[in-house]
């Protein structure tokens, strides 16, 4: 109904328009969203040319030497005549500093968002915020300048007292609780009497004293420890961790959020300890979140240039042993950052597609970590709407 | 398991949380500390003589007269140093070759040394580098060289199982009974009435340009670069970012295409920052010709590729902040959904979008990676406005990392390198501060 | 939103089979005053969220220039209809009409309806008071300012005069530049009545406008409606029965989506002629 204008004879105050307003007002409205979804499709346009590009440029290079020597050999001597390619001992490098900077940031991470979630009351925790976002703020190239000009010398010349102290700081609480709950697991059971305490008291003390022995020895041997570089994988870890640190904390702390007060309630209500309500109850629960923060988290690692440039030592070898933190190795980032100087005064050869080959890989890791945390994070959602 | 056990594994835990919070705030003031003292050391410092004539002669800092005296104040002992040197060397000239040959490498280690302390000696040529033509500026610089000047370094490789240990000899005794001999403990003890060391306040490590690839001077062209870039970055995200997080948040629909696009949006922010400066490289400079070669230009279009999502993501969530109430009071008054809007929404939201915009102008600044091949140069003179569709130009943040790797003397402009650090984390943290409190004067405005 | 010549037949099938919920001109309006003629009509119309009927099939007159208020319990689709007049349910995207709603002879949901002028000729007042973060003055000037009212004097002409109607001027006339989230909550929901008023319309929805205030306020806002009573056609939403039949001429009594009584309010509190209007009139449930 109402093809038409009802009243042709129009009061001051209708609102029913001419065809033509309405004609003009859609045009209007079309433009005008049209507009906006141009520039809101200009960051997807942004994304295919940044795939498109790199990869033209990533093309020339396999379809000149293959994919066998890049992934498999560890010979990297691009300036040679005629150059070797093999990136595996750099993508080795990457992946080991990646693997390093997650081992320390990603129990530091979670800790820390239970801690800011659960434990802190509300007013400490408006102090602890601004601490995570000024860790996120600091230009990488000045966390890469502490890593080589504060961080190496000390590692170079305090190494092993320096590996020793964190050992004992950071090996010893976690080995005398362990020594706690062993020796209650061990003694539990039956009835509770004094010759049952007697026993546990002195289980607690061999095992304790055997703790120690491993404590100190492994102490000792951390300590006798010359680091030749400072310049070295875990250097360029602890510092990663550093700066995956507030992603893991903020995005995790998200999802531990999002399980609600009924569920920790629950728990409480049947007498469980605060830490058993979170291990048992919330973390389960935030699990896949946690996880997405943890991907995040990675990826901030693997793909930051500076820190790993500077203070990798960057020599294109794997370490020996394989796990050997303290010895120099080199990243794919890195490898970019520092070849194109020199790859780019000859463009078209091997050595500057070999390059944006690595950029390819890159950004080829880091849209799979990215569409998989987004999956984890849209399934958490759903999984906690009830759907 | 035991009621206690449990306890003390709650209680751990809470610990364990708390210390790591506390291992993050000790991991943020170990990097920052190091770091504002020893930037605070570029331009708070015990400036020599040396540092004044410098300053006088390149800038034309100072008083003219106050300089010119204490430089005939230093000259009176410089000159007794000189009259040594000229007598050992009459001494030298005495000798026979052989006995001469040794002490004559010796005296021209030590030579080197001394005129790196004092600047060019009598008899040597005028040198042609800056860095050259004066002694040290510093006075922990110039201790240092006293100490190289008196004690030659040896290594001892004697434990072949440990690293080779550094020791101390002498330099003295290599000149042992000869005229030179009284030179040494001469030095020692009037090395200040030679550089007159002066607290120094050198505001100019800010404001001026540097001196021979900034052995000498300030980190001006740095610091107008980094601004050219963020701010040239800004221009472009600011504005699109803006207007997408409307598209998203007041015109999107629910669909596979919003979804996709969304995505989009957080694949372009986890994409690693070295691979924005190849594609800048490849797309700006090398596909569209922005610029011959690097150039501010091609730099601040490839940093604002980097920091649109988080543009965006502030501007959505600064938009999504607004009460409905205001969007539905200004459409029952019959304004229109753009009108609205344009005079509602985005005024209310505002300063949340400014604080987004705000923590996107601290990241532009501070990236290095997307700048190395699109606009870093290492060296390179202040640039004017007019250039920056051509030019290249130094930043804060590649110049640090040229300074601190790659330069000849890194070892000896430490204090630039770090003033250069303090420069970029002031400008980031500042920034970012002021964004705290602004989100904090928000949250306490929409409370009420 | 249109609807099809079998979508009307069907519904008026379904309306004759509960004919006891569809008559609703209220009788005998003369005994309540002098001159009423509908202002809007709604035939069958129903409002729709996704596949959730929130109004069912309502036919009724609101009569010009007289207060009517709306009231039931919460869920009962009475906010529903009252921003279904002026088309503020189409911020919600899943929301459609069928039925058809006219004012002044002309269709609302047609499909040449001008909704910013039909949003200027029916102003709405929100339950809780919303000014916008400007000043006194610019948010009375806002409507003026978007119908293109530029000159100065006129605007703060209609400004003072839409103040007083809204009986504020008083109050605030010497810091009109200050932030109007500044007044108090009364105030400010004065305010959005006189910002209202400033447009000029012709109908005021007002979707209870006491609801978060005080009872000091509520009077206020109560006196208010008085004074503009027989200037403006007023629909008022009430939670609250006294209101209703203070500042009210006649009442709509909605259940469950369902108009269920529509009477002048008199008889509607003092002989309700169904039975779960006078259960919830007497407060049996809520």
């Amino acid at each position: 109904m109402a093809e038409a204008p009802l009243n042709s004879s129009k009061k001051p105050d209708a609102f029913v328009m001419t065809p033509e307003k309405l004609r003009r007002q859609r045009i209007a409205k079309f433009l005008g969203e049209g507009f906006l979804l141009v520039v809101a499709s200009f960051v997807a346009i942004v994304v295919l040319f940044i795939f498109y590009f790199v990869a033209i440029d990533a093309i020339p290079f396999f379809q000149q030497r293959g994919f066998g020597e890049f992934f498999t050999s560890t010979s990297w001597y691009p300036a040679d005549e005629p150059g070797e390619f093999g990136a595996l001992a750099i993508i080795y490098g990457s992946g080991m500093v990646t693997i390093g900077s997650a081992l320390i940031a990603v129990p530091l991470g979670i800790a820390a968002a239970i801690c800011l979630s659960d434990v802190l009351p509300f007013a400490v925790r408006q102090y602890a915020k601004p601490v995570i976002e000024m860790l996120a703020a600091i230009p990488s190239v000045a966390y890469g300048f502490f890593a080589l000009v504060i961080f190496a010398p000390l590692l170079q010349n305090y190494g092993g007292p320096l590996l020793m102290w964190t050992w004992w700081l950071i090996a010893g609480p976690f080995v005398f609780l362990a020594v706690i709950v062993v020796s209650d697991l061990v003694t539990s059971g039956g009835e509770d009497t004094d010759a049952r305490k007697t026993i546990r008291w002195i289980v607690t003390v061999v095992f304790g004293m055997i703790a120690l022995l491993f404590l100190y020895y492994v102490g000792k041997t951390l300590n006798a420890i010359q680091i030749l570089s400072g310049t070295n994988a875990l250097n360029v870890s602890l510092i990663l961790s550093f700066m995956a640190l507030p992603t893991i904390v903020s995005v995790s702390e998200d999802s531990l959020q999002a399980v609600g007060r009924e569920l920790r309630e629950g728990s409480y209500a049947l007498g469980a300890t605060r830490a058993e309500t979170i291990v048992k109850t919330v973390l389960p629960a935030a699990s896949s979140g946690i996880l997405a923060a943890v991907i995040l988290g990675i990826m901030r690692a693997i793909g930051e240039t500076m820190v790993v440039w500077m203070a990798s030592g960057n020599s294109s070898h794997i370490p020996e042993p394989w796990f050997n933190y303290l010895d120099s190795i080199r990243t794919l980032t890195a490898t970019i950052a520092g070849d194109m100087g020199e790859a780019d005064q000859v463009t078209g050869s091997a050595r500057y597609h070999v390059l944006f080959a690595m950029g390819l890989l890159l950004l080829i890791i880091s849209f799979v970590s990215n569409f998989v945390s987004e999956r984890i994070v849209v399934r958490q959602r759903k999984i906690l709407a009830g759907e | 398991m035991d009621l206690g056990t449990r306890k003390i594994l709650d209680k751990s835990f809470t610990a364990v949380g708390i210390t790591s919070i506390l291992l993050m705030a000790v991991a943020l003031l170990v990097v920052i500390v190091p770091i504002f003292s020893g930037g605070i050391g570029a331009i708070f410092f015990k400036g020599t003589i040396e540092h004044r004539k410098l300053q006088y002669e390149e800038f034309g800092n100072g008083d003219r007269e106050v300089i010119q005296r204490q430089i005939e104040e230093s000259d009176i002992y410089r000159n007794k140093v000189f009259a040594m040197l000229g007598e050992f060397e009459t001494e030298l000239e005495s000798m026979t070759p052989a006995e001469s040959r040794k002490l004559r490498s010796s005296y021209k280690k030590a030579r080197k040394v001394l005129s790196h302390l004092l600047g060019p000696l009598p008899g040597d040529q005028e040198p042609i580098l800056l860095r050259y033509r004066y002694g040290t500026t510093r006075w922990e610089q110039a201790e240092e060289a006293l100490h190289d000047l008196l004690y030659v370094t040896k290594w001892d490789y004697s434990d072949p199982t440990r690293m080779a240990k550094q020791y101390f000899v002498p330099r003295m005794e290599e000149f042992k009974g000869t005229s030179l001999a009284v030179f040494f403990p001469f030095m020692e003890e009037n090395l200040a009435n030679m550089m007159l060391p002066e607290q120094t306040f050198y505001w100019g490590f800010i404001t001026e340009r540097s001196l021979d690839a900034h052995i000498f001077g300030g980190i001006w062209a740095e610091i107008q670069g980094t601004f050219f870039l963020a701010v040239g970055a800004m221009l472009f995200a600011f504005p699109l970012g803006v207007i997408a997080a409307i598209y998203f948040t007041e015109y999107a629909k629910d669909n596979l295409f919003t979804s996709i696009l969304r995505s989009a949006n957080s694949t372009l922010a986890g994409v690693p920052s070295i691979v924005f400066g190849l594609f800048g490289l490849a797309f700006f400079i090398n596909t569209v010709k922005v610029s011959e070669s690097k150039s501010v230009l091609a730099g601040s279009l490839t940093l604002a590729i980097m920091i649109l999502p988080t543009i965006i993501r502030a501007s959505e969530e600064a938009i999504l902040a607004v009460p409905k109430a205001y969007k539905e009071a200004s459409m029952s008054l019959g304004s229109t959904k753009w009108r609205t809007i344009v005079t509602v929404i985005l005024p209310a939201a505002l300063p949340g979008i400014i604080t987004g915009g705000i923590i996107s102008l601290g990241r532009a600044a501070g990236e290095t990676a997307p700048i190395i091949f699109t606009a870093a140069v290492s060296v390179g003179a202040t640039i004017g406005i007019a250039d920056v569709f051509s030019s290249p130009t130094p930043a804060l943040s590649w110049n640090i990392y040229n300074l601190a790797s790659e330069h000849e003397a890194a070892n000896e402009i430490r204090h630039v390198q770090y003033g250069m650090v303090l420069a970029l984390i002031s400008i980031v943290l500042l920034l970012n501060l002021s964004a705290i409190l602004l989100r904090a004067r928000i949250s306490k405005k929409l409370k009420g | 939103m249109q609807i099809t010549a079998e979508k009307k037949e069907s519904t008026t099938s379904v309306a004759t089979e509960s004919s006891k919920r569809e008559i609703f001109l209220p009788p005998d309006r003369e005994r309540v005053r002098e001159g009423g003629t509908p202002h809007v009509s709604a035939k069958n119309f129903s409002i729709f969220y996704g596949n959730f009927e929130a109004v069912k099939k309502v036919n009724a007159d609101i009569l010009s220039k007289y207060v009517t208020a709306i009231i039931g319990p919460s869920g009962c689709g009475k906010s529903t209809f009252l921003r279904g007049i002026n088309r503020m349910n189409d911020l919600i995207p899943s929301c459609y009409t069928t039925g058809t709603l006219m004012c002044d002879g002309e269709d609302i949901y047609g499909r040449y309806t001008d909704e910013v002028q039909l949003r200027k000729k029916i102003g709405m007042v929100f339950q809780k008071p919303n000014p916008f973060p400007k000043s006194i003055f610019d948010n009375i000037a806002y409507g003026p300012r978007l119908h293109g009212v530029k000159d100065k004097k006129t605007l703060e002409e209609l400004v003072e005069k839409s103040l007083r109607k809204a009986a504020l001027w008083d109050e605030v006339k010497d810091r009109l530049e200050r932030n109007a989230l500044g007044l108090s909550g009364g105030q400010q929901q004065r305010l959005c009545v006189a910002r209202t008023l400033a447009v000029d319309p012709d109908i005021l929805l007002l979707d209870e406008p006491t609801s978060a205030l005080d009872p000091k306020a509520t009077a206020k806002i109560e006196d208010l409606i008085e004074e503009l009573r027989g200037s403006y056609t007023i629909l008022i939403v009430t939670h609250n029965m006294q209101q209703a039949s203070r500042v009210s001429d006649y009442t709509m009594f909605y259940y469950e989506g369902d108009l269920i009584e529509y009477a002048p309010t008199k008889q509607l509190f003092t002989n309700p002629k169904d039975q779960v209007t006078e259960d919830y009139i007497t407060g049996r449930f809520s």
